[in-house]
């Protein structure tokens, strides 16, 4: 793996909506020598013919939920954390629609 | 301690509870908040349940409806839960008292106390040192005397590397063994609910009420849940412990070498099988790093939903995009921002394949390499840290050296293979507790707790608590 | 230089369940905006997905109807990107193992079949409906998690009608189904178009234009139509086309930018960790196989083979599950199939436009409507009373009742006719004499008066029988 760049660093933050300070990225460059040392390490591994292991158990299970209403969130639920609200509708800023 | 025993005076009981941890507050500033304990003290006298008027706390980052439910981060600050997770409402039931909660590594990341959105907390033995993470609050409010049982929860060893610093039982049973839903995850496929008691028997106890199937986690076990308190059997006789040979070879401290080997001998004595086991060094190394992708990479997708929309702190915008960076931005300390910088940059499509993917298969040979360890054996231990808690100034430790990789990781390959695994005092050094990590065959929780209970008699660690100086 | 036209078809269709794909929480009919969620439809922290199994019947019975093979090992993954309207900053969907692939469905232009390739077909969720009032956008999160199927097709379809013929079949398909209500203009199927050309003979594919949210069938053709003049126009113009979205503009009948695609955006898709892979048993399978509804084709070969209907009646009654199911409902009461075919087409139709109401039990329930054919073929009545009582019927009484309170008993019985025949006869001489002169129209002329005479209850058919029997006698 190469290093990472400055212009990568923001393009991940922006794609993620963060913000970094100038000082904050120069800090995540220079965790990313650590985790490219330890990238050397897992470069040691052969996993050719390995797949990955994507849940502790494996098994498949044949579990699936009935399709019955069992909960619904009274409005004042629903709103009560909104940070803005109006007439029972969530508000932000005008989204340009797609 | 609460198993096979009744309390009496619900109301002394939990005010003792509440007015210790309010006492203890300004020297370990390990709770978060204090909760209403009238309806639970009213609906635990006539309760016949298993905690029945037992005062508890919850890490803060279990939901609780109606409750104020932070994970620690300034975008959950004021973040009302609408609804009980699971176990919120199975402690409920069982006539727990919960009676605040407490506080953790922001989202869970973090394993020293030191990035909680309250402060820093300390360590009840020694207030100048860490007391581990994430969950932090809980171990040290059980290690203080406040509570007898908190909840944790555990991605990496976040239960069972705090209570080895704070001299308690900190268990992590099987993945899908305890319901996951209502606990603000950290990395899905690591997260395991856990918990902290003073001892073997309120441990086992405390499982029966935690356990079990829940519809609303995909990934929980229909297992039947075992009378693990009933079956207990400290008998050691003809037991099969494993040692984890390449954890002692990396530990340099001859006190912690010490009273791990002084209760191996004793194991013997008392009729144990003792082995050591080797694994793959060269694998073994690679815990780290496999986990520090596996985990960032889910951590980043898993709070994409906090973007002040819905709920949490909202930081205003012009824009939609505007808002929602402004509210992550200031929502999240740095190091969260950068460890979801991390997990994303594992995520791209050009990086996926020589890291996530990379790390997952080498999950799957570590899991591997682990399952041939327990084998031939009942349980598989190694101290749970290579050295006393840390002093909170100290951030020295280099994290390449094979302490640090082996002697400080090991306890994820129980996250890893979601194999049960706990913690369990080993004794003191110069007055500050150690502790001895157990690990399970999957589901094979009462052998944890059985040969656990046979160690606790040789150590004579039970029902440890710090003398806090108020 | 002439273009061949590339045109593939991503189709999103909401899935007709009672809950969401992940959560309990009801799917939503026009309710009050935020009433019909819960924790998890909202991406609360600490939630976690739980599948739907009927979504999942639906899905396979989606995948069986479009000739799909089906994974049989339920796996899904997430989609991560962040906007307003995706409550947890990804989508739950199957990017890497849909449950249906390498399927087809026949389709007919110009009377000419022709085979579309469906690439894959995968579960995923819905996101939120947003509103946008002045300077803000409003937030209803009752959409959000409700079942959806994307359908995607390979790039086989040629011209705008063979688009709109692909989607009208994928309409028919999924509501015979029962798999959805595919109502486009309310958006439970929504539709997308990628359009490319090529010069004939040309390997490899041209610049791709994505034409999004096409709400109804015959925007499918026009759109695709006005999408290729334009793609030519640039093309002669010697410029070249920019990789775009665009949208279907019903006014000026003309495609309109609304983005160019600078790049793929990169959805760091992984498998999700909190839904492990679910096997469908094979008992479950079998269950949902063996009850796998009729498609209108195969009812409208019912209706040719068993039912003895011309094809074109057929096919005008399975144009719609609505029109088919009722005419079955009527049919199951008793009626005769022909009659209630045509009263279906000539009547019940029109009414139906004109109230632009297709809930046709609603108006007239299918007993109701079988009584009144029944009273036709038994000829308790004309069937110009038939269409008198129709008329009423509307208002929701039975035809008995209005039968009985109009008096409009056909008079069938023979003495009572020859009654009127011979009345009749005996004040009319002169067309007595033109029929038998050979003047066939004064036969006609007095079935009339006899009908006149008995206010209209006579049996038209068996009063002219009468009438001719009488006649030969003089
Ligand atoms: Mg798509
Ligand atoms: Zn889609």
């Amino acid at each position: 793996m190469e290093r990472i760049s400055k212009k990568q660093v923001y393009k991940l933050a922006q794609q993620l909506m963060l913000r970094l300070s100038e000082e904050e990225a120069d800090n995540i460059i220079a965790e990313f020598d650590t985790l490219l040392k330890q990238l050397d390490l897992l470069d040691q591994i052969d996993t050719s013919n390995v797949d990955e292991m994507i849940y502790p158990f494996e098994e498949p299970t044949d579990f699936f939920r009935e399709d019955i209403v069992d909960h619904v969130l009274p409005i004042e639920e629903v709103l009560y954390n909104a940070p803005v609200e109006e007439e029972g509708y969530f508000v932000i800023p005008k989204v340009v629609k797609d | 301690m609460f198993a096979n025993r009744k309390i009496e005076n619900i109301e002394m009981e939990v005010m003792d509870a509440v007015n210790q941890a309010r006492k203890q507050q300004p020297l370990l500033n390990a709770m978060v908040s204090f909760t209403e304990v009238d309806e639970a003290i009213e609906y635990a006298k006539s309760s016949s349940g298993k905690m029945a008027g037992l005062p508890i706390i919850l890490k803060d980052n279990v939901l609780t409806k109606g409750v104020r439910t932070t994970g620690s981060v300034q975008i959950l600050d004021n973040y009302i839960g609408t609804y009980d997770a699971t176990i919120t409402t199975k402690l409920k039931e069982a006539g727990a008292v919960i009676i605040g909660k407490s506080a953790l590594d922001g989202l869970g990341m973090g394993g020293t106390g030191t990035n909680c959105h309250t402060g820093f907390v300390h360590n009840p033995y020694d207030l100048t040192r860490m007391a581990g993470g994430s969950s932090v609050g809980s171990a040290v409010l059980v290690a203080s005397g406040a509570v007898a049982f908190a909840i944790g929860s555990d991605t990496g060893d976040s239960v069972r590397k705090p209570a080895s610093f704070v001299g308690i039982v900190g268990v992590k049973p099987t993945y899908g063994r305890i319901s996951r839903y209502g606990i603000i995850p950290y990395a899905s496929s690591l997260d395991h609910v856990g918990y902290f008691t003073r001892g073997v028997e309120d441990a086992a106890l405390s499982l029966e009420v935690l356990a079990g199937r829940d519809d609303k986690d995909m990934t929980s076990s229909f297992r039947e849940v075992e009378n693990y308190l009933a079956n207990l059997n400290g008998d050691l006789t003809g037991k099969t412990i494993g040692i984890m040979g390449n954890v002692i070879d990396a530990i340099r401290s001859k006190e912690v070498l010490v009273l791990f080997n002084d209760l191996v001998e004793k194991c013997k004595a008392a009729g144990a099988i003792i082995k050591v086991i080797h694994m793959d060094p060269v694998r073994l190394k690679t815990c780290l790093p496999v986990y520090y992708i596996i985990a960032n990479s889910e951590a980043t997708a898993n709070h994409s939903n906090l973007d002040g929309v819905r709920f949490g702190m909202q930081e205003r915008g012009d824009s939609l995009e505007e808002l929602m960076t402004n509210s992550r931005t200031k929502g999240f300390s740095f190091l969260l921002r950068k460890r979801f910088i991390i997990g994303s940059y594992s995520l791209a499509d050009e990086n996926q394949d020589l890291l996530l993917r990379k790390a997952q298969k080498v999950r799957r040979l570590l899991v591997e390499d682990f399952k041939v360890a327990l084998a031939d054996i009942d349980v598989l231990i190694a101290p749970a840290s290579s050295d006393v808690a840390p002093l909170l100034t100290d951030t020295s430790a280099d994290q390449l050296s094979a302490r640090y990789l082996i002697a400080e990781n090991h306890m994820v390959l129980g996250n890893f293979s979601g194999y049960p695994s706990m913690t369990i005092p080993m004794g003191k050094i110069n007055g500050l507790p150690i502790g001895i990590n157990l690990t399970a065959k999957p589901f094979e929780e009462q052998v944890l707790f059985d040969i656990a209970l046979g160690m606790e008699h040789l150590t004579g660690c039970k029902n440890m608590m710090a003398e806090v100086m108020l | 230089m002439s273009f061949e036209v590339i045109i593939g078809i991503e189709i999103h269709c909401e899935l007709k369940t009672k809950t969401k794909m992940f959560s309990g929480a009801p799917v939503s009919f026009g309710n009050l905006p935020n009433t019909c969620v819960n924790e998890i439809d909202l991406g609360h922290p600490g939630t976690l997905p739980s599948l739907n199994k009927r979504a999942v019947e639906l899905a396979i019975i989606a995948c069986e109807l479009m000739n799909c093979e089906i994974d049989r090992l339920i796996r899904f993954d997430r989609k991560n990107y962040y906007y307003s309207d995706l409550p947890k900053g990804y989508q739950i969907t199957q990017q890497f193992h849909p449950i249906g692939r390498g399927g087809y469905v026949d389709i007919e232009v110009d009377g000419v079949s022709k085979r579309i390739g469906i690439n894959r077909l995968h579960m995923e969720e819905d996101t939120a409906k947003q509103f946008h009032h002045g300077d803000v956008t409003w937030i209803d999160f009752n959409r959000a998690g409700t079942p959806l199927v994307e359908i995607v097709s390979e790039p086989d379809i040629r011209s705008g009608k063979e688009a709109a013929a692909f989607v009208e079949k994928m309409k028919s398909l999924l509501e015979f189904g029962d798999i959805s209500d595919v109502k486009m203009e309310e958006g439970s199927l929504r539709c997308d178009v990628n359009i490319s050309l090529r010069p004939y003979g040309f390997e490899g594919y041209g610049t791709k234009v994505e034409i999004k949210n096409l709400n109804s069938v015959n925007n499918v053709l026009r759109a695709v139509e006005a999408e290729i003049a334009r793609q030519t126009d640039v093309y002669f113009k010697g410029e070249s086309i920019v990789q775009s979205t665009r949208r279907y503009d019903e006014t000026s009948r003309k495609t309109v930018l609304m983005r160019k695609k600078e790049g793929a955006v990169d959805y760091k898709y992984f498998p999700e960790p909190n839904i492990p892979p679910i096997m469908i048993s094979d008992e479950f399978y079998r269950k949902v196989k063996s009850n796998l509804p009729k498609t209108a084709q195969q009812r409208k070969e019912d209706y040719i083979h068993l039912l003895g209907l011309s094809d074109y009646d057929a096919s005008i009654l399975t144009s719609g599950k609505d029109l088919s199911d009722y005419f079955d409902a009527i049919v199951s009461c008793g009626a005769p199939a022909k009659n209630t075919a045509n009263w279906l087409i000539s009547e019940v139709l029109s009414v139906a436009q004109l109230r632009n109401n297709r809930r046709f039990a609603d108006w007239i329930q299918p007993q109701h409507m079988s009584d009144l054919l029944v009273l036709v073929s038994e000829g308790k009545i004309s069937g110009k009373q038939a269409k008198e009582v129709f008329a009423d019927m509307i208002q929701g009484e039975s035809p008995k009742d209005i039968v009985a309170k109009k008096g409009l008993v056909q008079v069938s019985d023979e003495g009572h006719l020859l009654c009127w025949v011979l009345e009749v006869l005996s004040n009319n001489a002169q067309s007595i004499e033109d029929y038998k002169n050979g003047k066939d129209r004064a036969l006609g002329f007095l079935v009339g008066q006899v009908m006149k005479l008995s206010k209209g209850k006579a049996n038209p058919a068996m009063t002219s029988e009468l009438l001719v029997q009488e006649l030969s006698k003089r």
